[in-house]
């Protein structure tokens, strides 16, 4: 049985879960399936692993139009985004357990297979059949959210074509160069490489092409938004670390993405937004670690994809839980809500401290390595910048969300705890956020650092927990901490008020649309006028070809009939002319 | 009634108290004005304290910057800028909230999912 579950990627067996969920009427079994099949995919890829002795399993070979396809490649860097993809399967399924909806359980365990494919992917055909599947199967997710997400489900999932169309154009001229569609390290210069990385860039939200993360992911529903958070974004980091790895143009891709969405998450009324943004920021750190491409950037690439995809989660879990219960997550409406959710208050508190770095929090040991690895390269702008962008997370995700969640002001809205089974995924989340972070025999990190992709991850190549880093990380968070309380105390923090917030998408949603309504408005007249004319036209000829041939024309007026003999005549001697000597 | 048996919460306290979750109970101080005013203490403290460290356990590497407390300073320009560029920010790029005309107020809509 295991012989012949391990024989395929265990993609299949979540995308076969969600066909079975499809047309399952009963919701405990599609619960089932949306917990079991990430779990026993979990166990396979393990099994699978650690059943042999290289560093890469090689498996699951279809052949296709004459191409042999790899569905499985398992290795020392695809592994740990497999683990953690199956883990926030779980997880998700957990927390969405209270919701009894066909469309998001099919969808969620497609998207999660997808996702799992794709990371599985041994060659660049199979990761763009995936790549569609995932970008396919999520926009259902986003429209969940209702009528209000089917515009922003349709610019996400044009978004998403656009980039499944520059991978297949990649690929193609790739393939072509080289004779083969091995996904291994691809390089800008390679043929068709730069397609490929706006590609991979358009799914991990390089400035300028990052608006569908904002527009589409807060508009989904409560559950929809938690498992959006996990798949798409990290798939896109892997696909880079897997085929970028050391570009240099992404270092300042990665540092501008990680300092831009600091000042809209500041902005943003609504929470949801608010991590959205934020989600951004932490993409860039990865984005950043993979330009360095050293192997400790490498290692805190991989170990901030699997934290940040736990404390990302759980900041997007505690405000699906305040959705769920409040029925809005607009900072201008919320504040006192620890009083009547105390728990979800102290789960996004964890999630809080491990986004913000706090020392045995998880963010703490992933974000130190991408940093550190930017300051043994001697990057020293974009040392600064990160280090920026450290007290933004700190404003967006460490403070704004909790406070005016759950502190600020009482809004006086008394509801109840969140239900047990997302408190449940909160929980489960939380404490990995806090284990892999601690250091030890007991602790997590020694695991977190023998999944990592280099060998030199041991825990004495890298040890965050010295006193000068300590104190370092701890000066940063503590005078932001103070600058807050400070601005606040001085009228001189902006209040949370409603607005829409232009970001670049303002482009194509309103100058875009306005040029296209213009468009079509001249389009329109032109038409108006080219009838207009061509009616004219035509009138004039049938106007002159009617005095000639109808009934009351010159045709068929009395003529002298030497006239027609003469017509004809002159006919017959044309066609002669015509027959013998042309 | 004797002095000592007089109820010690007012009665807006008690009202808060019931109407609070029970773990949320022993956690209300926090939502006190006075909590929430002399809070910045906490943090003036824990800068002060780590600006000192700092000299204690001055990094092994250094940036050409570092001085003991150089990144107190980095951190709090950082965080003051962020949040005092937001007022002009506001100013340039808020509109309604209906501006692209579609945008309705969030509400749950996953639990009456359909079948």
């Amino acid at each position: 049985m295991i012989d012949f579950l391990t024989s395929f990627s265990p993609a299949f067996i979540l995308i076969a879960a969600g066909v079975i969920s499809a047309f399952m009427p009963s919701s405990r079994v599609r619960k089932v399936l949306l917990i079991g099949a990430p779990a026993l995919a979990l166990v396979l890829i393990n099994t699978v692993f650690y059943g042999q002795d290289a560093n890469a399993f090689l498996g699951g070979k279809v052949s296709f139009a004459g191409i042999e396809l790899t569905t499985m490649r398992i290795d020392i860097l695809s592994i740990i985004w497999g683990y953690i993809f199956c883990v926030a399967g779980v997880l998700n399924g957990i927390f969405g357990l209270h919701e009894k909806c066909k469309i998001t359980d099919t969808s969620a365990l497609i998207y999660t297979g997808a996702g799992i494919g794709a990371v599985f992917a041994g060659d660049l055909i199979t990761l763009f059949m995936f790549w569609e599947l995932l970008a396919l199967s999520s926009v259902f997710i986003v429209w969940r959210g209702g009528p209000k997400s089917y515009p922003a489900g349709m610019r996400y999932l044009a978004m998403h074509i656009l980039s499944g169309v520059l991978l297949l154009a990649g690929l193609i001229i790739y393939g072509r160069a080289t004779g083969g569609y091995a996904f291994d390290h691809i390089g800008i210069d390679a043929p068709g490489g730069k397609l490929m990385l706006l590609a991979f860039g358009i799914k991990a939200g390089f400035p300028l092409l990052h608006n569908w993360i904002q527009d589409a992911y807060p508009r989904s529903s409560v559950t929809g938004t938690v498992i959006l958070s996990v798949f798409t974004t990290k798939l896109a980091i892997y696909a880079l670390a897997r085929g970028f790895a050391g570009t240099e143009i992404l270092i300042y891709i990665g540092a501008v993405m990680t300092v831009f969405p600091v000042f809209f998450a500041v902005l943003e009324n609504d929470l949801r937004k608010v991590l959205s943004y934020s989600l951004n920021n932490q993409l860039g750190f990865m984005v950043c670690g993979i330009g360095i491409g050293s192997q400790l950037a490498l290692n805190g690439v991989a170990a901030h994809v699997v934290v940040d995809i736990l404390f990302k989660g759980l900041l997007f879990m505690s405000m699906g839980a305040v959705l769920h219960r409040v029925g809005t997550t607009k900072a201008s409406e919320l504040g006192g809500l620890f009083r009547s959710m105390p728990y979800t208050t102290l789960f996004c508190l964890v999630g809080a401290a491990a986004i913000s770095a706090v020392p045995f929090f998880g963010g703490f040991v992933s974000k130190s390595m991408i940093i550190a690895a930017v300051f043994e390269e001697h990057h020293w702008a974009v040392f600064l910048m990160l280090l920026f962008a450290s007290a933004g997370v700190l404003e967006h995700s460490g403070i704004k969300v909790p406070y005016f969640a759950f502190f600020a002001h009482d809004s006086g809205k008394r509801v109840k705890e969140a239900p047990w089974n997302m408190l449940a995924a909160m929980g489960i989340a939380a404490f990995l956020c806090i284990y892999l972070a601690m250091p030890g025999p007991f602790g997590g990190m020694q695991y977190l650092y023998g999944l990592l992709p280099s060998e030199v991850a041991g825990a004495a190549a890298f040890n965050p927990y010295t006193g000068d880093h300590m104190v370092f990380q701890m000066q940063i968070i503590m005078a932001a901490m103070f600058a807050f309380t400070l601005l606040k105390r001085i009228g001189l923090y902006p209040p949370e008020r409603r607005a829409q917030i232009l970001d670049f998408d303002w482009t194509y949603r309103r100058l875009g649309l306005s040029v296209l309504q213009w468009g079509s408005a001249m389009w329109t007249r032109l038409g108006a006028v080219i009838t207009h004319a061509l009616r004219g036209m035509f009138g004039n000829i049938s106007k002159r070809l009617y005095q000639v041939f109808s009934p009351a024309g010159a045709f068929s007026q009395d003529a002298p009939s030497g006239i027609s003999a003469v017509l004809i005549a002159g006919m017959l001697a044309a066609a002669l002319f015509i027959v013998y000597f042309l | 009634m004797a002095k000592s048996d007089k109820p010690k919460l007012s009665a807006k306290e008690i009202k808060e108290r019931a109407e609070a979750h029970p773990m949320a109970v022993p956690f209300l101080w926090l939502g006190t004005a006075k909590v929430q005013k002399n809070f910045i203490f906490v943090p003036l403290f824990g800068m002060i304290l780590f600006s000192v460290l700092g000299y204690v356990y001055p990094l092994h590497h250094k940036a050409p910057w570092d001085f003991g407390f150089s990144y107190t300073i980095i951190g709090f320009v950082s965080y003051s800028f962020v949040v005092l560029a937001a007022w002009p920010l506001f100013k340039l790029l808020s509109r309604p909230e209906n501006y692209y005309g579609e945008d309705g107020d969030d509400a749950k809509n996953d639990d009456k999912g359909g079948q």
